[in-house]
């Protein structure tokens, strides 16, 4: 190792000044990029992009939307929700909120959900139609009133094409 | 300058980078393998859904298919067993890094970023820089001062990022008053949560003692070592309360705090006590155990 030698003094192994720069380089433009990420980056920046975990401000009265997915299978021809976790679609829950204006504008995105599921899961039963739901939680300062809203923003039938 | 130097590379003993990476190192393979697995689901989803990040521009990344998470998983898993070994350091361990970063790349580029991993990435980037490391090697070293030093100015560079995203994307200090806490417990509460949730005034103030403790964060590394290893007991309360009511634990950066304790002296300590308690000192093993004569 040509960096680093004892030195005579002391058992403390050192470090040459090339690697000491190099090092310090590296992590001064680590820094650089996370401190330019949460300045003016966003989630495409990752690894550098803002550390936002719960940075957003819910209002204390209004609602909180949860989406959900809900089949019609060749066993059952009533809507059923459905978990939205990758091992049964390949996605999750925070994927699929994600890409809502996409689903609503293409209904046929929610037809590859029940590709994939029928390829993860070969033993259930075919999906035959799939449908993209909002239900909200209305909160009053913080706190759940009991009220439920529910919409239904998108669907796919099987071998129908695109049409909702 | 010669002050900010020394800080950087303050010698370190190498049987801490030595333990710091074995505790790294197994916890990639529990990690692909069991604690975040929503990359390896990605080879199943449709092409339509992957939303290429910069990096992943940058370099040309296609999207996920089964081969591709097949291979980063189970290479993860071998770099990260051929890194556990302490040979190769620098080989293996980058190696590890890029399977790693190119598999959390995949998981997140369907439109999902977890804000919890993008330190991690250091952690593994910066490890193999320390070198060859043995868990009795007694002397200190730059190399593994510097290794540490960069993990731990990333993993507290989170919490101050953390609390200055709250106020770029909460609107300001509204975040403080907001709904945020309560609304992720209703999302995700526990029964723990729920029994907060029945009082919103405690998630109100746990707010305000979250921002403003990532917002002083920084002031971990000018305390004296006994308040810092303290502050480092607090964060990882925190985290369990984090856990207890929302059900979330960011792992990575759990593992990456590690790298501010003495893990060497605990690991004596352990020994030690191990050695009192069952009436043998492990670290005498290897010497010859003096036989009293019973001949005659």
């Amino acid at each position: 190792m040509t960096a680093s030698q004892l030195t005579p003094d002391t058992d403390d192994v050192r470090l040459g000044g090339a690697s000491r720069v190099w090092r310090a380089v590296v992590l001064i433009v680590a820094c650089a990029l996370f401190v330019g990420g949460s300045l003016v980056g966003d989630d495409p920046w990752w690894p550098f992009g803002p550390w936002r975990m719960f940075a957003t401000a819910t209002k204390p009265t209004g609602a909180v939307s949860v989406m959900s997915v809900e089949v019609q299978t060749t066993a059952s021809r009533s809507w059923t929700a459905v978990g939205l976790n990758p091992p049964s679609i390949g996605l999750n829950r925070a994927e699929i909120e994600g890409q809502v204006p996409q689903i609503v504008h293409d209904p046929s995105r929610l037809g590859t959900l029940a590709e994939s599921h029928a390829e993860l899961r070969p033993d259930s039963p075919r999906w035959t139609d799939v449908r993209l739901v909002r239900r909200s939680t209305v909160i009053e300062n913080g706190r759940p009133t009991g009220q439920l809203r529910m919409q239904v923003l998108a669907v796919w039938h099987r071998g129908q094409g695109n049409k909702p | 300058m010669r002050h900010v130097r020394a800080w950087l590379f303050v010698p370190t003993p190498l049987a801490r980078i030595a333990l710091l990476r074995i505790l790294v190192y197994a916890f990639v393979p529990l990690d692909v393998l069991v604690l975040h697995t929503s990359g390896f689901y990605h080879g199943w989803a449709d092409p339509v859904w992957y939303k290429p990040m910069i990096a992943g521009q940058l370099l040309h990344l296609p999207p996920a298919s089964v081969l591709l998470v097949e291979l980063l998983k189970w290479g993860c898993v071998a770099t990260a067993l051929l890194a556990l070994t302490g040979r190769f350091p620098r080989l293996a361990g980058w190696a590890c890094a890029i399977c790693w970063i190119w598999y959390q790349y995949i998981a997140f580029a369907y439109g999902k970023v977890d804000h919890d991993r993008g330190d991690f990435v250091f952690a593994l980037v910066l490890l193999p820089t320390a070198g060859m490391a043995h868990l009795k090697d007694g002397r200190r070293s730059e190399a593994a001062g510097f290794a540490l030093r960069g993990i731990q100015i990333v993993a507290i560079f989170t919490y101050f990022l953390s609390s200055w995203a709250k106020l770029r994307f909460g609107h300001g200090f509204e975040w403080l008053d907001s709904a945020t806490v309560a609304r992720a417990v209703i999302r995700r509460g526990t029964p723990v949560g729920e029994l907060f949730l029945q009082i919103p005034w405690s998630l109100h103030v746990m707010q305000y003692v979250m921002f403003f403790a990532e917002l002083t964060s920084p002031v971990i590394f000018f305390v004296p070592e006994r308040m810092r290893r303290l502050l480092v007991g607090a964060w990882y309360l925190f985290h369990l309360s984090v856990l207890l009511t929302i059900d979330i634990a960011f792992w990575p950066h759990l593992v990456m705090m590690l790298a501010f304790l003495p893990l060497e002296e605990y690991r004596d300590r352990f020994v030690g006590f191990v050695g009192r308690r069952f009436g043998r000192a492990p670290d005498v093993v290897d010497e010859p155990v003096m036989v009293p004569d019973r001949s005659p």
